[in-house]
């Protein structure tokens, strides 16, 4: 009680300094969040690499266009087990802000779930029926912006809201709504291979589409390894000898997500803690200012039998009593904002922002820790000063 | 019987440029439960020096400060706070209440420091009561006259039950009217609680109300007169 009423006694001064921490986890809560959202990307993004070996074209890698003799070539490598056909192409034919990997239309050969590792449970409805056509599942907020349910239709690639579509869309029947995975599936929507093999066709120049069997044609081409085969030296070897191709192992994909998000970790949290370490100065300026003021007060406490501990206690929880409501404040302020720019860019699929339990945890344990470790100086200061000198300061 | 306080042979000495300025030379005193005395002098006599002694809020450079038959003078900091917080009660001059607590808080402020058995709440607003603030206990100082607020600081004084009370020029900051108020609430606790009290003070009507004054010249006692009973009474 009585740190409040010494926090209401400089009301201007201690209101600009808990603004100050305010603004500090405001920034550690919001940059955090967004660190945390993307963390998640990479990390979904390591689960869906690292249990096989990607190849992709040799021009082109990804988003090209490979033919599917090559299955059979990558089938005779020595350690492959499984090559699965994968065609991707974009869900929207205008071009659109994302964040993350974009909405795409997605077609595997069946059979692919019993190899990958990343499992798709479904929230509504089934998985697609093998060699089924026109039917489709869609990830959760691509569900959620195209506003379909199970039994409804969509039509794929999604037309552009104004305007002429640049390329012809089909229609299918959404059979499936696949549970939130908070990485790339969320944004995909899943066809046949057959299905997807037409969309890619129509994606092509007029000139190509004509002599193109859409059939024989794959975006990129996931291989399995057999048990125990190490697949960084599969995907070395599968470029050694099959050619025209480019087969990039786990470990170097997930290397680069990892050195991906470790930057943008840093980028994000420096410039919070940046933000935060501003916030503690002014902390240790309040603190120092208020233990000066004090200096008769604490010459009483010392008198009527104060140690040490006590005083140094007592400026300690004042100054973590700043960090706290401080902390508080910028945490709720911080989730308000958060929730605000996730409403507002939801219909867009632009979900920016994760505020995680671990994020909330370490916002407040960094409040409050800097709040007492700011005032650890000055209330040090305070709880050696001679009582006659602090008694009879003018 | 064990004296209030006693001190043998007290010197404070402070180094000042190439000399030594002696606060306090050789001073030694037994002042008995009960006591209501004065310790006067002129500026610079050391009466402000033998109080902060006596208050165990100075370590002496030599000679021995026993309060209520304990040896403070060898204690460290920590150690004659905690003896202070049980033994001995302060009036200030300018009262030095927290401003931000009320008449009642700033009362029971020592408890927080010095829990003492079956003292709290009650017994703040028993003393309130019984300085005549029973109606202004949750005021805070800065709606209080200043004999007000000295009146609180002598409740404060004496919420630990001390051996002891120390007032360093309780009357300096009030009116003649007030000073002799306060000074009669003084004599009134000592002689009903037996409470002792050394007050040191430049106010010749203050000493003259006391039993017995000390006074203090270039740091030594120059006199340790008992006033006569008659005087006190007048």
């Amino acid at each position: 009680m009585e740190i409040i009423r010494n926090l209401g006694r400089h009301k201007l001064r201690n209101f600009l300094t808990i603004a100050g921490i305010v603004i500090g986890v405001l920034a550690l809560t919001t940059m955090g969040s967004l660190a945390e959202k993307t963390n998640l990307l990479f990390e979904g993004g390591v689960t869906f690499y690292q249990d096989h070996v990607t190849v992709g074209d040799a021009s082109s890698q990804f988003g090209g266009v490979m033919r599917l003799e090559k299955a059979d070539e990558l089938a005779r490598v020595p350690g492959v087990a499984a090559v699965f056909p994968v065609v991707s192409v974009p869900a929207k034919s205008d071009l659109s802000i994302s964040f993350g990997p974009p909405a795409s239309i997605v077609g595997v050969k069946d059979g692919y779930d019993e190899w990958s590792k990343f499992e798709l449970r479904f929230a509504h409805g089934r998985d697609l029926a093998p060699g089924a056509s026109g039917e489709t599942i869609i990830g959760s907020d691509l569900a959620k912006e195209l506003r379909v349910s199970v039994g409804g239709t969509v039509r794929l690639p999604i037309p552009p809201k104004e305007g002429l579509a640049a390329v012809p869309s089909r229609e299918f029947k959404v059979v499936g709504i696949i549970e939130k995975t908070l990485t790339a599936p969320d944004n995909f929507a899943y066809v046949s291979l057959a299905d997807a093999q037409a969309l890619l066709k129509d994606q092509l120049p007029p000139a190509f589409r004509g002599s193109v069997d859409p059939t024989k044609l794959a975006s990129s081409m996931d291989v399995f390894g057999t048990p125990g085969t190490d697949l960084d030296a599969l995907a070395k070897r599968i470029n050694a000898e099959v050619g025209d191709v480019k087969a990039v192992g786990p470990t170097e994909l997930v290397q680069a997500f990892q050195a991906g998000s470790a930057i943008f970790t840093a980028i994000t949290t420096g410039s919070a803690l940046l933000a935060l370490i501003v916030g503690g100065l002014s902390i240790i300026n309040t603190m120092s200012m208020a233990v000066i003021e004090r200096f008769r007060e604490i010459g009483l406490k010392k008198a009527v039998g104060a140690r040490t501990g006590h005083i140094l206690r007592e400026f300690l929880f004042e100054s973590a009593a700043i960090g706290v409501i401080g902390g508080v404040i910028g945490l709720a302020l911080g989730w308000a904002l958060i929730e605000l720019i996730n409403a507002l860019t939801a219909s867009s699929n632009l979900s920016l922002f994760l505020l995680t339990p671990r994020l909330v945890l370490i916002a407040a344990v960094f409040s409050i820790g800097l709040g007492g470790l700011a005032g650890l100086i000055p209330a040090l200061r305070a709880a050696r000063l001679d009582p006659v000198t602090a008694l009879r300061y003018q | 019987m064990t004296a209030a306080v006693e001190t043998r042979d007290l010197r404070k000495h402070y180094v000042q440029g190439r000399g030594t300025v002696k606060a306090l030379d050789g001073v030694t005193l037994r002042i008995e439960p009960g006591e209501f005395l004065a310790v006067v002098g002129r500026s610079g006599s050391g009466k402000t020096t033998l109080l902060d002694c006596l208050g165990l809020l100075l370590a002496p450079t030599d000679g021995q400060v026993i309060l209520d038959g304990e040896d403070a003078s060898r204690l460290g900091g920590n150690a004659r706070a905690a003896l202070r917080g049980r033994k001995l009660g302060f009036i200030f001059q300018e009262f030095n209440l927290l401003p931000g607590l009320t008449a009642l808080e700033n009362v029971m402020l020592p408890l927080r420091y010095t829990k003492v058995a079956g003292v709290g709440r009650a017994e703040a607003a028993a003393l309130l009561d019984e300085v005549g603030l029973a109606d202004r206990m949750t005021h805070r100082p800065s709606q209080l006259s200043g004999g007000e607020q000295q009146r609180v600081a002598i409740a404060r004084s004496l919420i630990n039950r001390p051996a002891l009370v120390l007032g360093d020029e309780p009357t300096g900051e009030v009116d003649s009217d007030t000073s002799a108020q306060l000074v009669g609430l003084m004599r009134r606790i000592n002689r009903e609680r037996g409470v002792t009290f050394v007050l040191v003070t430049h106010d010749h009507d203050v000493a003259s109300r006391t039993d017995r004054v000390i006074r203090l010249q270039d740091g030594r006692v120059l006199s340790d007169e008992r006033v006569a009973p008659e005087v006190v009474s007048a």
